[in-house]
């Protein structure tokens, strides 16, 4: 009882007060001393870490066993299944360490949120079924007592990628590897395709594949111990600083930095070497900028549309019940955009998405653009496929990052595949050694086409 | 005993003034050598020629103790080379100057011989003792822990002095030779009683005792790794010697009060056994296990008879000597890990070959394997306390289960199983180490052949 009452005084005067005033005394007014003095008494209890030289509890803790760097829904899945797979419980102490808040630039939120299985790797498809059969279930993994059930906004309403004539032979080949793999997919020819969404027009179309899919583009976590939420400064291999210098000592850092991972890899020393060697291959991990337009149609299609790859990499999927669709493209080499800031193209939209819209679905050529955001790809420029796993060199820096847009639908099941590196030494159910750092070193491309 | 005191009192100024490099050098060798002096107050029971004084005796109760406290010195500024090699110098030397100073006030309350002076030398370790953890243990809690420390010792120790006190005015003296002399049969009354129970809390506090327990874990895993050595072998002891010392002052009324101790302290040693079982904070795994071991030597004390008091003795010095190698295994693997989590550090053995066989030496006499001295003075213990009642065998027995499941599973979990990709290049074992864990064991092997010296004054 007593504790509760702590709790809540000392919780309004947090509000109050700002950062690091406990110099001024004469400046704090009665409420501020008083909750400053509770906060006080509350950290000698039994139980509390306790400084009492000065208030720390803004700063990250002095030690922790794994730091994750990047908060987005990469290093926050990895931080979940570190705490679900410890064999002890309060086993591993981890630090999530977010420089943003707000997550205003992180790819996280800026995602298009569609979720596919059709990939052309089998190691992709496998993340991709997990994490599907994940969100589904998010309710067992991440529901939390008498609080209501997560809602993720799970549309599963299917993913049709097209293939032109030229690329419909690879098209087949990896539908029969997907569903060897255990995705649900089928392929469709331009009639049945006709058939199913009248709405469509299938010139040039040759086979398309249908698979399941969800689309989700709100992840909520709330795993709730040992999270903390901190700017930091810098990061060596074994320490790391933030705004107030605070030095993490840590045992294991987790880079799940998303769009920034190469900067960071660069300050633990990755990288800097004669050029060829190990010591010398940089994480090839950049920020790219990708559109995507929000748009009106009052005549497009309705519920049953699915996710629309289109044969020239122009993908679209409808957004809620008013008729409205998010979807964009993703530029060729030549016209890639500036990644300095996020601001949008409208042009690219007229000049590249709309005209290919229109010639798909007729009913797209009378459409009004309401909303344009852009958002990083952390994109890999080695083989646009993730990289996962510890650095040969660094021995305790774990990566899950380069996953160039398609990081999201893969998340749930790396940050497992992560977990299970740290805990037990090597990964048990997924397979993930392709995804391994050693092959930048080695030249070993495990190319991943089917991005858009 | 001057012939000790006075070489490690000037172990101070030896360190102050020598040159920045030789600093760790000079005191650990001056120790090394003060220590086998010390090996020179093993003595005969009818070999009385080294009581000179009247303020320093040793017997064969003492003797050990001391000769354990003079051999660890060294090794504990052999072990904290490492973790202060970033301090700025002044704070070197301070650190080691802390050393000397506990060392110095240890040896002298080991050798008192009268009870005032152990009192005041006894309070005297809690200060370089709290400045050690608090100013050099690793984490934010370490103030908590110093405080935690101090305060229950203190609280613990104060009823004591006033006791001391009232038994000088009583009996006139608080000599340990002259009280052998004396036969205070005191009475049976409420007053005697609380007579009992001040003079014993402080004991039961350092020992620990299971329900005073509290400040032990906290203290051992935020002290660095000299704290952890001094605190688990030393001090620990400081209690069990005390207790037995002042149990000839309190005759007849032992005989009814202990019975609740003695029962805390069963119940109390299978509890840390179990707790040990599901620590994931590896120096707390071990502080836990001192508190089970030395719950042993409660239950022996209180029961007095010949055989528990031997076993006492025996399980003193080898618990001393094994949980300092435990802590100074421990801090090889956080020195390389930064983290005391067990699951980051697995798979040592392939890595470590030769550390694997310290940590297994360190593991098998953890859990009394024969004929290792713990086993004999957890025997001793054993069979005492089966004759002082029979039931009592299936929790010790129990205990001893425990011990072996919980210090197998530390072994496992650290060396046995696939190494972690974080640690394929942590630095290899260094000389220095290797001769800390081979100074920690070489005693504990050599005093199997001939464990009649540390027995004690029974024998």
């Amino acid at each position: 009882m007593f504790r509760s009452v702590l709790q809540l005084r000392s919780g309004r005067g947090l509000l109050i007060r700002g950062l690091g005033t406990h110099r001024g005394g004469s400046t704090l007014d009665w409420d501020e001393k008083v909750s400053e003095i509770k906060k006080k008494i509350k950290s000698i209890l039994p139980g509390e870490a306790s400084t009492p030289l000065y208030d720390t509890s803004h700063l990250p803790p002095e030690h922790s066993d794994v730091v994750i760097v990047g908060g987005g829904v990469l290093g926050l899945s990895v931080a979940f299944w570190l705490k679900k797979l410890q064999k002890k419980g309060d086993g591993i102490r981890v630090l999530v360490v977010e420089r943003d808040h707000t997550y205003s630039k992180a790819s996280t939120v800026l995602s298009v949120g569609g979720i596919r299985q059709q990939f052309s790797l089998p190691e992709n498809v496998q993340l991709s079924l997990f994490s599907v059969d994940f969100l589904r279930n998010i309710n067992e993994y991440l529901a939390v007592v008498d609080s209501p059930p997560v809602d993720l906004q799970f549309n599963p309403s299917g993913y049709l990628l097209l293939a032109s004539e030229k690329s419909a032979s690879t098209l087949e080949n990896r539908v029969k590897m997907q569903r060897q793999e255990g995705a649900k997919v089928c392929l469709m020819s331009p009639e049945q395709l006709q058939n199913k969404f009248p709405w469509m027009n299938t010139k040039g179309v040759a086979l398309a594949s249908y698979g399941f899919i969800t689309s989700s583009n709100r992840m909520v976590t709330s795993s709730g111990e040992e999270v903390v939420l901190k700017r930091i400064y810098e990061v060596h291999v074994k320490m790391n600083n933030s705004l107030e210098y605070q030095p993490v000592e840590c045992a294991i850092v987790i880079n799940a930095a998303g769009a920034w991972s190469g900067q960071i890899a660069e300050l633990a020393g990755i990288g800097k070497g004669p050029p060829g060697t190990l010591q010398g291959t940089k994480l090839p991990v950049e920020p790219r900028k990708r559109y995507v337009y929000v748009w009106h149609c009052p005549q497009g299609p309705g519920l049953e549309m699915p996710f629309v790859a289109n044969t020239n990499g122009v993908y679209f999927r409808r957004e809620g019940l008013g008729n409205n669709y998010l979807g964009g493209c993703s530029p060729t080499e030549e016209e890639e955009p500036d990644s300095t800031n996020l601001d949008v193209d409208h042009n690219f939209f007229q000049d590249r998405v709309w005209p290919h819209l229109a010639e798909r679905v007729p009913a797209f050529q009378s459409l009004k653009v309401r909303n344009a955001w852009a958002g990083y790809y952390d994109y890999n420029t080695f083989d646009q496929n993730g990289v996962v796993g510890p650095h040969p060199l660094v021995v305790n820096m774990y990566f899950a990052t380069g996953f160039s847009g398609h990081g999201l639908q893969h998340a749930p099941a790396v940050g497992r595949a992560v977990a299970e590196m740290v805990l037990d030494g090597h990964f048990q159910t997924i397979n993930m050694s392709p995804f391994l750092f050693s092959r930048f070193h080695l030249g070993e491309k495990f190319q991943e086409d089917n991005i858009f | 005993m001057l012939k000790i005191v006075i070489p490690t009192m000037l172990l101070a100024p030896l360190m102050w003034f020598s040159k920045p490099s030789m600093i760790w050098i000079n005191p650990s060798v001056h120790s090394l050598l003060i220590s086998l002096i010390v090996l020179f107050t093993l003595n005969r029971p009818t070999n009385t020629d080294l009581i000179f004084s009247l303020a320093f005796f040793t017997d064969p109760l003492s003797s050990p103790l001391l000769i354990l406290t003079a051999w660890l010195l060294p090794l504990m500024i052999m072990a904290s080379q490492s973790h202060l090699t970033h301090e700025p110098l002044i704070r070197k030397k301070l650190y080691i100057l802390m050393l000397i100073s506990l060392q110095s006030f240890l040896i002298m309350t080991f050798s008192a011989t009268e009870l005032i002076m152990f009192y005041i030398l006894f309070e005297a370790t809690l200060i370089p003792t709290l400045i050690i953890i608090t100013r050099w243990g690793n984490q934010a809690e370490r103030l908590n822990a110093g405080l935690y420390f101090l305060f229950y010792t203190l609280v613990g120790s104060l009823p004591l002095l006033v006791a001391l006190i009232y038994i000088q005015k009583s009996t006139g003296s608080l000599n340990f030779i002259i009280s052998l002399y004396q036969s205070p049969n005191l009475s049976m009354s409420w007053t005697n009683d609380i007579l009992w129970l001040a003079c014993m809390m402080a004991f039961m506090v350092k020992m620990p005792l299971y329900g005073l327990h509290l400040w032990l874990p906290k203290a051992h895993v935020e002290a660095p790794i000299a704290g952890s050595m001094v605190l688990a072998a030393i001090l620990l002891k400081l209690g069990g010697y005390g207790m037995i010392r002042i149990s000839t002052f309190l005759h007849p009324i032992t005989c009814n009060m202990a019975y609740p101790f003695i029962m805390l302290s069963l119940w109390g040693m299978i509890m840390t056994s179990s707790i040990c079982l599901r620590q994931t904070d590896l120096k707390s795994l071990i502080a836990y296990s001192s508190v089970s071991h030395m719950a042993l030597v409660i239950v022996a004390i209180m029961i007095q008879t010949p055989w528990s008091f031997m076993g006492a003795t025996a399980l003193m010095i080898a618990h001393g000597l094994t949980s300092s190698m435990l802590f100074c295994l421990a801090n090889t693997n956080y020195e390389r890990i930064h983290s005391r989590t067990m699951t980051l550090a697995r798979g040592l053995q392939s890595i470590l070959p030769l550390m694997a066989t310290w940590w297994v030496l360190a593991t098998l006499t953890n859990l009394a394997l024969p004929p290792s001295i713990n086993l004999i003075g957890e025997l001793f213990i054993i069979m005492a306390s089966f004759t002082w009642s029979n039931i009592t065998i299936i929790l010790t027995g129990l205990n001893m289960l425990i011990t072996a499941l919980y210090s197998l599973y530390m072994l496992i979990m650290t060396q046995r199983g696939k190494f972690t990709y974080h640690t394929l290049n942590i630095s290899p074992s260094f000389t220095r180490e290797n001769t800390l864990m081979f100074l920690h064991i070489f005693p504990l092997i050599i005093l199997s052949t001939n464990p009649t010296i540390i027995l004690g004054q029974l024998y």
